[in-house]
Formats: C-alpha cells, structure tokens, sequence
C-alpha cells in the first residue's frame, strides 16, 4: 500500500476532486482551481479568501460527513453567487479528518502552512476539535466549530477555552437542559445513561445529571461503551432490571445504531422511552422506523421545523446537494460560513484579530433556525433549541420528526474557562 | 433463577452470533490457510444484497440464499482469479485478500453510497420465560447459527467429502498422492467460506447498521474467535472461540465495566495463545 508523497500530489488530487466538485455542482466556485495567490500569505488583500474545511469524509463518522462539508459549500456558494467578500471569492480546500484526531492534526497544519488558508472550518468529534486547537493557537488562524458538544472547561484547553475557536452548535445546557423538565414530569426522573466512552458523552450525561438531580431525578445507571461494539445484549438487560423511566442515549456513529435495532428488537421500547441526544437525521435514518418509532431527540435544529429560512434553506439543499441528509451539523456549518463572511465584511480585512472582533456579539437572522447569535465572551452560539419525537412509519427526514417542544433562544451556560472574555485570555 | 436463565440467553446469543459471523473464516483459514482478510467486505456486501433485495420486495428469506448464493458467486470469481495462484504463498494471500477487502469497500461506496442503511425487523416481537427474554428474530439467527455449525461439523465428519477435507488439513502431500482433486477441493472451501460470510451478512443486517465498512467491526473479533479456537478444528474451535470472546464480554460485564470487560477478554484471548500457540482445541 502506498500512499501519495505529501507534497505536490495530495495537492494535486484535492484540487482535481474540487475541480470536479465544482464542475458539476458549484459553478461560481471554478476558480478554486486556479493557482493559489503567489505572494504566499494567507493574509494578502487581493486574490481569493482561502478557508481549510476539515470534514469527516471517511471512516466512523461519514454518516454526518456529507452533511459537513456541504453546508459549508452551500454557504460559499451563496456568498460567491453575490459577489465574495471584499469583493474577494471564497476558495475552499476540503480536508479529510478520516474521523481520527491524529489525521486532524497533520490536515489542519498542513493547510495552514502548504495551503495558506485565512482560517480553518470544521473538524467533528470533540476529540479532533481538541486536536485541532493547537494548530489554531499556534498558526493564529481561527476555528470555526459546528458539532453539538460537551462545553467548555478549561481542563481541555487549547481544544476548548480557545480565543481562536467558535462555537456554532449547541452545548449541554442549550440541547438538553431545556427539555428536563418535560420529560421528567411526562415520564419520571430515573435515567439510565448510556454513552460512547470518550469526552462528549461523559460532560454530557455529567451537566444532565447535574439538572437531573435539582429536577429531585436521578441517574440509575451510567455505562460507557468502546467505540466498535456489535452486541448490546449485557447493557439490555442490565437496563432491564434498572427500574429506568428514560434511557438517555450519547452512543455515536454505527454504536447507536446497533444499540437501538437490538433495544427495539429485545422488546425494550415498550417499556422504557427512549431520549437520544446524538442521532439526528442521518443516524436516524440508519436506525430506522420500526426502532426508532416514539423515541425522543433533541437539539438546535431539525430539517423538518417550520420557519420561513428552514423553507427557503431546504429547497436549495434539494435543489443543490439531493443526495445529504442534512442536520445540526451541516447547518451550524452554513451559518458559519455565513457570519465570518458578515465579520469579514464588518472588519474590512480578513484577519484572525478584526474576524474575531465582529464576530464576538454577532446575530445572524438568516440562519435556517432563526435569529441566532455568537456570544462575546465566551464565544458560544445562542441558538433555539428543540424537543422532537420520531413518528411512527416515517418515511424520511421530511416527515421524521415531530416537534413536541420548543424555545426559540436558550443562552448557554457560561463556559467554565479561566479567562473571560476569551479575546482578552 | 431468571437472572441465570437471562445472562445464559445473553451468552449464548453473544457466542453464536459471533460464531455464525466466524464461520467463513475458520473455515478458509483452517481449511486452505488462507486468512481471508476480505471475509469483512464479504460480510457487508451479503448486508447490502439483502438491503437491496428486500427493498425491491424480495421476501427475507429468500433474500438471505440469494445473498449467500451472490457473495459465494464473488467469492468464486475472487478464487479463480486471482486466489488459487497463491495458495503456496500464506502471506501473499493476506495482503491480496486485504486489497480486496479495500476494494469491495469502495465499491459498495460508489454503488450504495455511504449512508446508513437499515433493514424491518422481519421477525419482531420477543420469547419471554418470565422476565427473562431474547428477540425473536435474534433466537432464531442463534438457531439458523446451531444449524450452520452442525451442518458443518456433519459434513466434515460423517461425508466422504470431509474425509478428504480432514485428510487434506492432516497430510496434504499424502491427500494428494492419494487423488483428492486438490484444485476443486481448495476452490469449494474458499467458496463455501464466502458464502458463508454472505449469508451471516444478509442474517445479521435486520440487528446491526448496515454500512460499507461494517466488516471491521467484526474482523478482529472474528480473528481471535478463530485463532483462539484453534487452527483446525473448525466447528468445536470456533465455538469455543467465540464462548471466550462473545460470552466472555456478556460474563465479564456482569462485573466491570464494558471497556474493562473487552479488554480483559482480549487480554485472556492473548495468554491462552502464549500457553496454548495451536489454539483452545487445535492441533498441529
């Protein structure tokens, strides 16, 4: 097996694969295939703005890669369509994390200092965001984060905590406190948690715990499954005898799917209701009607809510990318795009320090679940946030989910970061 | 009383699931000593012929033989292609079966794409002895797995065919000399081995996600059922394989953690290797 020399040839193969992706699908994004700007630095005031877009595009988690990537493009083309940014196009350089942190690593310096971008977008898992940080702090180039995560704690700095990094997706206290009351009341206050075994998973089900108990709840059980786990039949029975009401799921990537077809196939679902603060669109879809029929999800977006932006922003995810399941996490990457292109406007220039000025304290009206905001001191995103329940026989993300609640903004718990604001870390 | 009858459900389903997924890998690792590092994507692509079958009305069934029937037919492909040239060669054949693995992949990539695909339950509903239970469709996969492993342990040990077979895994110069048709002999095995990976495949897609690289998730799994077994006893060694590795977890987990209870038995996997090189039941 040999792999490509790093240099010119990977080089090479992305821009022949953007070629080809712009040939067919983005027309205004043809000039990524011209040769970069000669002057070498990523900061120049003339030729194209260069964005590093690291997705999961193989491996675990491709599932959601699809969605990743293309809501970034979306965006791009839309801001192309109407002119660039400072008059400048955007040109993007697709990376792939192949969901390992290390690969992360090696990507994000490489389009740093080979590629020159302006600043990078994307990375998936907390795990490669936490690989990513370092490189961020270290070239000075901004991380714009899309994925529901754990929050911030200052124990996983630079991954989080990090002055150069935005949160766009939802954290703990945005997707799942919110919906506590409603469950515990409707269903009881013993939760059996359920998680993948690495940091996502354990913050959540610890700040879910946390609400849990003021609630007068409390958790009955907590496992932790390594990732690559086929057969669930210990963890099934061991809820069985918990007395559970909830079995409040984190598990990840093919795991979740496994895990719920044999809940569902052990006869579980009659007995227990089932919350999952992972399986959006495409997990779902995996998963299937007959085992996810009544089952509760949570967070800041779903393709089937009703505002006006989600109306106009699914016709043009049909018209554009037909084949991706769209999600939270594809669009937390399109309102990415999006509000540094209004920052970069707003500074004038494309710079880590002017972008991260404008963006801190930002809102966005044009985001496809409403107004949102970027929150100036710990950088943070206030985003709605939604309780739904998967309805019975569906066919597809169109008619998935039913929205059982809903707040139009929920401020997020204050990161727990020893600097606050974080510019002035 | 209902705990044991549960726990033993849950080992016994964790072993002959495992066991059923390990077949075709015993039996062309223990048979023609290729290691058949393809034997994942033979898995998925026996998941998405049943996808596809079912989805165009196909019942179960009748979608799980043609499943078998189609990945035994890749299989055959495979083997007189490129396989029987390097039967000699015990490494070779990995890393080609490795390559093939990568392609395969890439393949069901560019046919089905990568998203989660998913196939109803064809049996719901579950058997219950008093709080104790097991799915149904998931007891009668364990069944069909019994039938399989017995299937084969009657062949290789009641049937001419098997004679020949047990006479080629002891002496195979002396099979030869003797008139066993070596080439057809070898060919049906890895043949059979695939189809075997096709129909665990299609059989297990209804419980698992169907994804192309779904085969990893087994692979290792499968490997250490099979080594730790014992190279050579195919039916009794991949039981008992699979009683350590899949059981093990469900025994372990009783007591510790899941991360604690697969790595312990992995751990246990490695020491009976170092006292036991052959495998549990394997003979030089």
């Amino acid at each position: 097996m040999t792999t490509p020399s790093p240099g010119f040839d990977r080089r090479a193969l992305m821009k022949a694969g953007l070629f080809g992706a712009s040939a067919f699908a983005l027309p205004p994004l043809l000039t990524a295939c011209s040769p970069k700007s000669s002057d070498g630095n990523g900061g120049s005031s003339d030729g194209p703005i260069r964005v590093g877009v690291i997705s999961p595009l193989s491996g675990a988690w491709t599932v959601y890669g699809k969605a990743h990537s293309a809501g970034f493009e979306l965006a791009v083309q839309e801001i192309n369509e109407a002119g660039g940014t400072l008059g400048r196009e955007w040109e993007l350089v697709i990376a792939d994390s192949k969901t390992e942190p290390q690969i992360v690593t090696e990507q994000a310096n490489r389009l740093v200092r080979e590629e020159q971008v302006d600043f990078l977008a994307g990375t998936f898992s907390s795990a490669e965001r936490n690989a990513a940080g370092p490189v961020a702090t270290q070239a000075d180039k901004l991380l714009l984060y899309p994925t529901f995560y754990e929050g911030q704690s200052q124990e996983f700095y630079p991954g989080v905590c990090n002055p150069n990094i935005f949160m766009f997706g939802p954290e703990p206290s945005e997707q799942v406190w919110p919906h506590m009351e409603y469950m515990v009341e409707k269903h009881g206050g013993k939760f059996f948690m359920i998680g993948s075994d690495y940091v996502w998973p354990r913050e959540t089900n610890r700040l879910t715990k946390q609400k849990l108990e003021e609630l007068g709840g409390s958790a009955v059980g907590e496992v932790y499954i390594p990732f690559n786990t086929p057969q669930y039949g210990s963890v099934i029975s061991q809820i069985k005898r918990s007395g559970a009401d909830v079995v409040f799921l984190s598990l990840t990537g093919s795991d979740t799917v496994n895990f719920r077809r044999q809940f569902a196939a052990a006869g579980m679902k009659d007995n227990f209701v089932v919350w999952t603060v992972d399986d959006e669109e495409a997990a779902t879809s995996g998963i299937g009607p007959d085992a996810t029929e009544g089952d509760y999800v949570s967070f800041d977006y779903f393709w089937s809510i009703d505002t006006p932006n989600n109306e106009k922003f699914r016709a043009k995810v049909k018209e554009q990318h037909p084949d991706v399941i769209m999600n939270t996490v594809g669009v937390a990457m399109y309102n990415a795009a999006h509000m540094t292109a209004m920052a970069i406007e707003e500074a004038g220039e494309v710079s880590t320090e002017g972008i991260r000025s404008a963006l801190e304290g930002m809102t966005f009206d044009g985001a496809p679940q409403g107004s949102i905001t970027m929150r100036a001191e710990d950088h943070q995103a206030v985003l709605p946030s939604y309780l739904v329940q998967a309805q019975p026989n569906w066919t597809g993300p169109d008619d998935m989910f039913k929205v059982v609640q809903s707040v139009d903004s929920v401020e997020p718990a204050t990161a727990q970061c020893d600097n606050l604001p974080l510019s002035e870390a | 009383m209902e705990r044991i009858i549960s726990l033993g459900l849950e080992i016994g389903s964790a072993t002959l699931i495992l066991a059923l997924v390990s077949m075709g890998l015993a039996l062309i690792f223990g048979l023609v000593r290729v290691i058949n590092m393809g034997h994942g994507a033979m898995l998925a692509l026996g998941a998405y012929l049943a996808w596809t079958l079912t989805g165009n009305g196909v019942p179960f069934p009748l979608a799980v033989v043609l499943a078998t029937v189609g990945v035994g037919l890749v299989g055959l492909v495979f083997e007189v292609l490129v396989i029987r040239h390097f039967y000699e060669h015990p490494f070779e054949t990995l890393l080609i079966s490795w390559g093939f693995y990568l392609v395969v992949t890439e393949l069901i990539k560019i046919i089905w794409g990568s998203t989660l695909k998913n196939i109803r339950n064809p049996i719901p509903g579950t058997f219950s002895i008093g709080e104790a239970g097991i799915g149904r469709y998931e007891a009668v996969v364990c069944l069909v797995s019994l039938v399989l492993l017995l299937g084969t342990g009657f062949v290789l040990y009641r049937t001419s065919v098997g004679l020949k077979v047990r006479a080629m895994i002891q002496n195979r110069e002396m099979a030869l000399m003797l008139g066993v048709n070596a080439p057809r002999m070898y060919r049906s095995v890895f043949v059979a081995g695939a189809a075997m990976a096709g129909l665990a495949g299609a059989l297990i897609a209804p419980m698992f996600s169907i994804e192309p690289d779904m085969g990893t998730l087994w692979l290792v799994r499968s490997f250490f059922a099979v080594i730790v077994g014992g190279l050579g006893a195919i039916v009794g060694g991949t039981l008992v394989g699979s009683a350590l590795i899949g059981g093990g977890t469900v025994l372990f987990a009783l007591v510790s953690k899941q991360v604690f209870a697969q790595t312990v038995v992995f751990a246990l996997a490695v020491l009976a290797l170092r006292f036991r090189p052959v495998g549990l039941l394997g003979r030089r």
